[in-house]
């Protein structure tokens, strides 16, 4: 069998995934195997028969293999495993349980107050004046993005999100009252985009116990979160209450 | 003009050819990490974010050699960007002082880590692509004298004095409550939501550069937003048909604020928080290949402008809405073609501007990259970004134990260097080899393209750009710099080349000095 460079690294080892490693070991046997049975100098494989030798099909082959262990694979587009279910792990996005809420095992909780219970924490974007009181609705995929568009978006309606772009609730994002999103910095798109609207934003939530319909207050008057913050791991944050109903 | 060489049986690389190139390598990789690092945590429900950005990488492996020599063979590297500095077009900082070179690379790592390249496969293409960036950086920068915002302390001075008078000028002042300031402020934040979109999550249809000071309490910050309208993005064919301008720039006086941090991202920091209430003047232009620099937009009055700004972000939330109902119909794949694409080509207008843009260039996926695709399922694609970009893991990262990285003091670097062995007759491919026709999954784009003489074909867009040549672009002025204005402010061609800057000016025009 050819050795390739990569074969002969004296400071590498293995990426730090496992994936990674899969699929890499995955291309370079194939490397191995199609430079090996051409016969040709690398110089004369390498940028032009090997482009022919190692296809599309041969690349397949690597994710079949790793799927065929059993493997599910995590998605992070819905379009995603709406188009190829069959190798993506469960989507749990789409339902519409009433009961649903996040379950962040760091959420700071916090019952003590039967008036205000204490259901979280994020980033806050931009410093207010005071805090914000608004009803909560997961917004979670396009087709509830869809329905907001068809009857309009409620009166005081706080977003949580778990999708740190710009680009899911374009169409609808300047008409929240505020947005809670379980994922990404202050630097993300979404939290670019609601400074540019002065939408009031946490983000990287880390929530627990918060349901569609819920009155809840967040606490944007809290101090916001610089880059130096994230670059000195600092603990600021702003919290997020439930109200009592 | 000689045509660049590709491929060349006879190239032979010199030592400082190899030493330079493997300084920019290394300057990018370390930029890179730390813009990863601090910038943002990038995510999206919507678009399959890492797979085409690895899709992108290689696409860029695979071309941008080929297609920068075609751009040469019309015009030099330094002679765009000194063109560029006059237009608010996708010729940024994000664009070529990052994304250039940082594609390209990425592409090669991640090869590399799969075995697919030895460090001096495609020698000839790498000195190449990296001197076409020195070079175009070196002059877009030239009135800073840096080569990157990261070599100034990540900051921006890209604009002649002759301009920034121009658009101190003219800027019309505004205060939170008032008509323009509201207008003003909503039409940044639907322009911002409306690039996003557009760029599919990403960040690189809007960009900042800067500070200039204005006083000692106002910086001015130029925000461009680009390719807007029916140009070539072919998703905006239709959906974008009443956008009026393919681009357009804002220059926006902040008060109390300090800019500490313009990155080569285009995105800043500053102390305290920039907040809509320190928006202190406005101004709006549009510009493009085909422009004597930046026009006016609504700029007569205020009241003008603020009519403007309030008709334009009615018109971009439509368009927003519409494009956002067509990509909601995409498949997977569509949304992981138009990604890569839009990365892929983020240097297309330097093909605009030498007028040698083709669709087939810059709109397709190249089968040498394409046959990746069945890799890039979410998770695998998640997984060695992270790696390759974040965490820096993959095993031809790591370096020798002793290693200290910038940023991060680990044994490790993000990109290869070029190895030096090939002076001692190691072999090497010296390219890649010319492009070989690609495919898209999406609709065919359509012939029309928004300029600021109107709507062209691409072959009218093509001939006018080959044909035009911006009068500060032409002699005696392209040399005639701001060191030479600073010595010679009784030269008649001095007045004359600031009454060019004042053409269009409201306040100030043929005043000269």
């Amino acid at each position: 069998m050819p050795i390739l460079d990569t074969d002969s690294d004296r400071y590498g080892d293995s990426p730090r995934s496992v994936l990674t490693e899969a699929a890499h070991n995955g291309v370079r046997d194939l490397v191995r195997r199609r430079w090996g049975e051409s016969g040709l100098p690398w110089r004369e494989f390498v940028f032009s028969a090997g482009n022919q030798l190692i296809t599309k099909a041969d690349f397949a082959a690597i994710e079949r293999g790793i799927l065929d262990s059993g493997y599910r694979f995590r998605w992070s587009s819905m379009l995603s495993v709406r188009d190829r279910p069959a190798i993506y792990q469960k989507d749990e996005s789409s339902t519409s349980d009433a009961d649903f809420s996040f379950d962040h095992p760091d959420a700071v909780t916090d019952d003590s107050d039967a008036a205000r219970i204490r259901c979280g924490q994020g980033d806050n974007v931009v410093r207010r004046a005071a805090n914000i009181i608004g009803t909560a609705s997961y917004i979670r995929n396009s087709e509830k993005v869809l329905h907001l568009m068809d009857k309009g978006v409620p009166r005081e309606l706080i977003a949580i999100i778990d999708d740190s772009g710009g680009t899911l609730t374009a169409p609808i994002l300047e008409q929240f009252h505020g947005v809670v999103c379980a994922g990404g910095t202050v630097r993300s798109h979404l939290g670019i985009l609601t400074r540019e609207y002065g939408i009031p934003c946490l983000m990287n939530a880390k929530l627990k116990g918060i349901r569609e319909g819920d009155r809840i207050e967040i606490e944007t008057s809290a101090t916001a979160k610089t880059t130096e913050d994230y670059q000195r791991g600092a603990d600021v944050v702003a919290a997020v209450w439930r109200l009592a109903k | 003009m000689s045509t660049p060489p590709q491929g060349s049986a006879e190239f032979r690389p010199t030592y400082v050819q190899l030493l330079e190139a493997n300084q920019l390598i290394q300057s990018v990789g370390d930029e890179t990490y730390w813009l990863c690092l601090t910038r943002t945590v990038q995510g999206s429900k919507l678009f399959p974010v890492s797979a085409y950005i690895l899709l992108s990488y290689l696409n860029a492996f695979y071309r941008y050699p080929t297609l920068l020599r075609k751009i040469e063979r019309q015009m030099r590297a330094e002679e765009i960007a000194d063109r560029s500095r006059n237009m608010g077009i996708k010729i940024q900082n994000s664009q070529l002082g990052w994304a250039l070179p940082a594609f390209y690379l990425l592409g090669r790592e991640w090869l590399l880590a799969m075995g697919m390249l030895r460090p001096q496969d495609a020698l000839e293409d790498i000195l190449y692509v990296m001197d076409f960036w020195k070079r175009f950086q070196l002059s877009w920068h030239r009135n800073d004298g840096h080569i990157t915002n990261r070599d100034y302390g990540h900051r921006a001075q890209i604009q002649p004095d002759r301009r920034l008078e121009v658009f101190r000028a003219d800027m019309f002042s505004c205060e939170p409550g008032d008509d323009l300031h509201s207008a003003a402020h909503a039409f940044m934040a639907t322009a911002s939501q409306y690039g996003f979109l557009i760029s599919c999550e990403s960040r690189i249809s809007l960009h900042n550069s800067g500070p200039y000071r204005l006083d000692e309490h106002h910086e001015l910050i130029v925000r461009d937003f680009m390719d807007l309208a029916e140009s070539s993005v072919p998703w905006l064919d239709g959906v974008a048909e009443k956008v009026p301008y393919n681009n357009l720039t804002v220059p926006m006086s902040v008060r109390d604020c300090h800019f500490h941090i313009v990155d080569d991202w285009g995105s800043f920091e500053c102390k305290p928080e920039f907040t809509s209430d320190r928006l202190a003047a406005v101004g709006l232009y549009t510009s493009d290949v085909l422009s004597e620099g930046f026009i006016p937009v609504g700029m007569s009055s205020r009241a003008e402008l603020t009519a403007t700004f309030q008709e334009l972000t009615g018109i971009l939330k439509e368009a927003t809405n519409r494009l956002w109902a067509r990509m909601a119909t995409w498949s997977r794949e569509q949304l992981v073609d138009a990604g890569a694409l839009m990365y892929y080509a983020i240097i297309k207008d330097l093909a605009h501007v030498a007028g040698v843009f083709e669709v087939e260039d810059w709109l397709e996926i190249d089968p040498r990259a394409e046959r990746f695709r069945p890799l890039l399922n979410d998770e695998v694609a998640d997984t060695i970004l992270g790696e390759l970009v974040g965490s820096i893991s993959l095993p031809t990262q790591q370096t020798s134990p002793f290693g200290m990285m910038q940023h991060s003091n680990r044994p490790s670097r993000v990109l290869t260097p070029l190895p030096y062995s090939v002076l001692a007759g190691d072999d090497f491919v010296p390219s890649v080899g010319d492009i070989v026709r690609g495919s898209t999954l999406l609709d065919s784009k359509v012939d029309r393209y928004r300029t600021t003489r109107g709507v062209l074909t691409l072959a009218e867009y093509n001939r006018a750009a080959r044909e035009f040549t911006p009068q500060s672009c032409a002699p005696p002025y392209r040399y005639l710099c701001e060191t030479w204005v600073k010595y010679h402010a009784r030269d008649p061609r001095c007045a004359e080349l600031y009454r060019l800057e004042q053409i269009h000016s409201r306040q100030v025009k043929g005043r000269g000095l």
